[in-house]
């Protein structure tokens, strides 16, 4: 069974969690959480280390599922289709939802082909130059790259291969990016033209961004969920989700204030 | 955190002397370590050395070859015929008719000793050879290169014991002068001979710049013995009798031998006085003679040269080279089919006869062809009439028979068959091979004319190592042990050896075979243990590894354990499963029978290149899978997300990242493989590769062997020839492997390139 693409009745939200937890074989690192993420917005996850956020990203297009032992209990709900219906094929899934990792990681084959690929196993049809122009057109690439298509992706700047792989992730059309620290691994100079980018790509996608850098989440994003590992069983929970204003002016919990103004973690 | 300052307390660290100390001693085991890798790295180093020095010392070296018959006298006795049978040739032992014969003819050549042109020199014109002018200077330095030195030698002891020896050279020395020429030699300048006399005086004790006392050979007694050159002995002979009538009682026995043999009677078995020589006499020689307590002494007394002759009204000619001179002599019919400048006339040719040495001597300074040289059809002749050394023809009719019936020599010439016979059999339902076969070569009838009348035996072969340094030992012994044999060097790797098949004689055998043999072998093994190694590979680090059942983890962990031991398990182990499995149970199937191939009697019970392949595969395996997970497992996790993250499949996400990326590491375990299979024998052994073959492999249900079998069954050879072979072989096989070895590498680097 495929998840199709059309808005469902409550097209306001990309994403619902209902009471998700994650698991690693016995080992809770999520639990309970419940939110619902805005279409077309950027949703920044940000917590302390260990506070089961990236687990949580993963969760939403069960990359988890990777990991042998792992598993989610709860309801991620896309479209209103629940992605851990036994039917819902996770290959699918990342298709619709898809990823950009922590450190660059493009293949090691031509920048071309990098953005291609994805769409040849995924059956394109159409002009595949086009598909690639614009995909890196729509990664702010395109005038860096446009007379070194055919050399190695792993022949750019850091900054270059990470915007290498978003246009990868956009040129299969996907609806959601997850984004788990994409910034971390670069210069802030690098780091503000992937946000600039961020800002560009949230009128056609929906974001959700994992950050360790807090003016990050500020800056870039429209909704920000903190969470914090429970001392008691070491697993991760939502502690505060709300617009990014709030949070960061008002936050309504003790312990977001302390992380947020760097008292905390 | 807080730290604990206190703990710091508890402990301390070494400080001053003491850190010195420590430091230091700390030091000294580092750099202990990295002396002691180093250590281990040349004595790595030497012991591949010491084994490449081992294989090539027995792969190259002096040998000493003994021939049934000498290839240059067959050569010289099919020129010399060419030369007799060439037209308008007019042959004489009297030199006074020859000279009748060219005066006057402007078309007309001839050649005869030196000393009897001297005789006509106002009837003939003379000619250069290669530009050399026949003067006494340029033929006693030998530039003129028509021309021998005579000698005779003797040695210091013989001399001073026997006074018939020492009167009879002085004898010699003294009148020789006066009666060369009459023997048709050139004769040797006054310098020349006074240093032989000079060297008389000396052996003598005499004062170098005395002359020689005078003979009265009434007054000496004692017989003389000479052996040697046969172009000596007309000379010596005249002298002996001239000495015998001017008094001399004694007998002098004179042998015509030959140079080599004359030496040969002199130094080793010390059972002459004087030896006649047309050459110097050589160093190995001259050690065999000091070895039995005899220092040779040289005389030269001539020089025997060939003047080439024209007539005074020849206005073309005044210079002629050997290669002219054997076509003037053979098979030029014209003077223009020498040399296009020459005129078209019929060259008429006066030479001495068939029993001179003068023709012989001629023979073997002009005609500078070797065996392989001559045409087809002087080949097949010498087939067919070549003799041995007591006049007995080496092939009889009945094998020249049997040697046609295989392949005939002529398109449409029959040596020893009958012509009726032959096409009514090739008209038959069962034709034999010859009616379809071209004839033989020249290539090949040259082979049958070097195996069964040359029939070249290698008496004894010396290492690398003795022949670069010892040289003159060698030598030595060679004179002595095989006195028929030339010395020469060897090299037991040649391209003889790769392209002929094996062989019972060391000299004959080559490794084609065994390389095809092994060629096959590596190439089946690769095809069935590449895919399901790599297969095995992939299922067990991609697959395997997801999976959360725990029986079925166990099960994993269980296969797992097993490929690792199974890398472990000796190779024969693996040639008997080969041999229950493959050659026994899959009879039908390994011989080929199941799939219709018609199986050749000899092979039909399993023994065949594909049981031994795959033995061989399985004996790979392992280490092909455990190379190639290692491989797998090196390729980032992160490739894989980032193809998951897209939407792929995992065998999409395996097949265009995790493979090629992994392809690098999997050659390199494949290279490791074929190294193990190429060299490996034990399971070859078992599952019954034959030791001896003489033909190609024609497929996976042949009979085969391989390298390292035919190399194992050459050293247990009784004979050292095949040790010398065994080298070779190993060399050929180390070359093969490092073939094979640089494929995988420069396609590694291929992949390596184009992922980078």
């Amino acid at each position: 069974m495929t998840i199709n693409n059309q808005p469902t009745t409550n097209g306001k939200y990309a994403l619902e969690l209902q009471d998700v937890n994650c698991y690693y074989g016995k080992f809770r690192a999520v639990k309970d959480v419940s939110l619902k993420i805005e279409r077309q917005k950027i949703t920044a996850f940000i917590g302390p280390s260990g506070c089961g956020k990236s687990t949580m990203l993963r969760a939403l297009n069960r990359m988890n599922d990777l990991i042998p032992g792992a598993y989610v209990e709860g309801q991620v709900l896309y479209h209103g289709r629940n992605l851990y219906d036994p039917g819902v094929d996770p290959v699918e899934v990342r298709r619709r939802i898809g990823m950009v990792f922590q450190k660059p990681n493009p293949f090691p084959k031509s920048i071309y082909d990098n953005v291609a690929w994805g769409a040849r196993i995924n059956g394109f049809k159409g002009s595949m130059d086009d598909l690639v122009e614009q995909s890196l057109r729509q990664a702010a690439l395109w005038d860096e790259v446009k007379d070194k298509l055919q050399q190695s992706g792993l022949s750019l700047s850091g900054g270059q291969q990470q915007r290498l792989c978003i246009a990868r992730a956009i040129a299969v059309k996907p609806d959601i990016i997850l984004m788990d620290e994409p910034c971390s691994a670069l210069d802030p100079i690098a780091t503000l033209k992937i946000e600039d980018l961020m800002r560009e790509l949230v009128q056609n996608y929906t974001i959700i961004i994992v950050t360790h850098n807090m003016q990050q989440a500020a800056r870039a994003s429209d909704y920000t969920a903190y969470y914090l590992m429970d001392r008691i069983d070491r697993a991760g929970a939502l502690v505060e989700y709300g617009p990014t204003q709030e949070i960061f002016t008002n936050p309504k919990n003790k312990q977001t204030e302390d992380y947020i103004t760097g008292r905390f973690g | 955190m807080r730290v604990d300052t206190t703990q710091s307390q508890t402990g301390s660290y070494p400080e001053g002397e003491a850190l010195d100390r420590f430091v230091s001693w700390r030091n000294n085991t580092s750099s202990f370590w990295q002396l002691m890798f180093l250590v281990a790295t040349i004595v790595g180093i030497i012991a591949l050395m010491a084994l490449l020095y081992n294989i090539i010392n027995s792969a190259f070296g002096l040998v000493a070859v003994q021939n049934q018959v000498d290839p240059n006298a067959l050569v010289l006795a099919a020129e010399e015929k060419n030369m007799l049978s060439a037209p308008n040739l007019v042959t004489s032992e009297d030199d006074n008719e020859l000279v009748r014969g060219i005066e006057g003819k402007p078309y007309a050549i001839g050649f005869f000793g030196y000393a009897y042109y001297q005789k006509h020199q106002d009837k003939l014109k003379i000619l250069t050879v290669e530009g050399v002018e026949p003067t006494t200077e340029n033929a006693e330095s030998a530039k003129y290169p028509l021309a021998r030195p005579l000698f005779i030698y003797s040695a210091e002891g013989i001399l001073q014991k026997k006074p018939q020896v020492a009167a009879f050279i002085n004898y010699y020395l003294t009148t020789v002068n006066q009666k060369i020429v009459d023997v048709g030699y050139f004769p040797a300048s006054e310098e020349t001979l006074d240093k032989a006399r000079a060297t008389w005086l000396k052996v003598n004790k005499l004062a170098a710049d005395a002359t020689l006392p005078t003979v009265e050979p009434a007054k000496i007694k004692g017989d003389i013995l000479v052996a040697g050159s046969s172009t000596v002995f007309p000379l010596t002979e005249r002298l002996a009798k001239d000495f015998q009538t001017e008094g001399f009682g004694g007998k002098v026995n004179l042998e015509s031998i030959g140079t080599t043999a004359g030496f040969r009677r002199f130094c080793i078995e010390g059972k002459t006085d004087v030896v006649d020589a047309s050459r110097a006499i050589q160093s190995a020689e001259r050690t065999a003679c000091r070895a039995k307590k005899l220092e040779p002494v040289e005389f030269r007394i001539g020089t025997d040269a060939i003047a080439v002759v024209v007539s005074k009204e020849n206005k073309f000619l005044t210079n002629v080279t050997l290669d002219q001179l054997q076509k003037i002599f053979t098979t030029a019919q014209k003077w223009s089919d020498v040399d296009p400048t020459w005129p078209a006339e019929p060259i008429q040719r006066f030479t001495p006869g068939a029993d001179s040495g003068t023709l012989d001597f001629f023979g073997e300074n002009v005609f500078h062809t070797t065996l392989a040289d001559l045409p087809n059809d002087q080949l097949i002749e010498i087939l067919q009439t070549a003799t041995d050394g007591k006049g007995k023809q080496i092939i009889s009719k009945g094998k020249l028979r049997q040697l046609e019936n295989e392949q005939l020599f002529y398109e449409d010439k029959f040596l020893a068959l009958d012509p009726q016979r032959h096409t009514a059999e090739c008209a038959s339902d069962k034709p034999p091979a010859r009616c379809t076969l071209p004839p033989r070569s020249q290539e090949e009838v040259y082979a049958l004319v070097v195996e069964l009348i040359v029939k070249p035996e290698v008496k004894g072969s010396w290492s690398l190592g003795d022949t670069l340094f010892n040289r003159s030992a060698i030598e030595l012994e060679a004179l002595q042990k095989y006195p028929d044999a030339d010395l020469e060097f060897r090299s037991w790797l040649r391209q003889d050896f790769i392209t002929k098949p094996q062989s019972s004689t060391p000299e004959l055998a080559g490794v084609r075979n065994a390389i095809l043999g092994s060629l096959w072998l590596i190439g089946i093994t690769i095809s069935v243990a590449f895919p399901i190694g790599v297969g095995a590979a992939i299922y067990l680090e991609e697959y395997a590894n997801a999976i959360a059942n725990p029986f079925l983890r166990r099960v994993n962990i269980l296969i797992q354990t097993n490929i690792n031991n199974l890398a472990g398990v000796p190779s024969i182990i693996y040639g008997m499963l080969g041999l229950a499995i493959f050659v026994r149970v899959l009879e039908p199937l390994t011989s080929g029978a199941l799939l219709g191939v018609a199986a050749d009697p000899t092979t039909a019970n399993g023994r065949t290149i594909l049981s031994a392949g795959l033995t061989m595969a399985l004996l790979i395996l392992p280490v092909l899978i455990i190379n190639a997970q290692e491989a797998v497992r090196a390729v980032p996790l992160s490739l894989r997300q980032a193809g998951m993250a897209l939407g792929a499949t995992k065998w999409q996400t395996i097949w265009s990242h995790v493979l090629p990326n992994a392809i690098p590491g999997i050659l390199t375990g494949t290279i490791l493989a074929i190294s193990r299979a190429i060299g490996e024998t034990a399971p070859l052994v078992v599952v019954g590769a034959a030791t001896f073959i003489t033909f190609d492999p024609t497929g996976p249900f042949s009979k085969f062997t391989a390298l390292p079998i035919q190399i194992y069954q050459w050293t247990a050879r009784p004979q050292p020839e095949f040790r010398n072979i065994a080298a070779a072989a190993s060399l050929v096989l180390l070359v093969l492997l490092l073939t094979l070895n640089a494929t995988a590498i420069l396609l590694r680097n291929r992949f390596s390139r184009r992922l980078s």
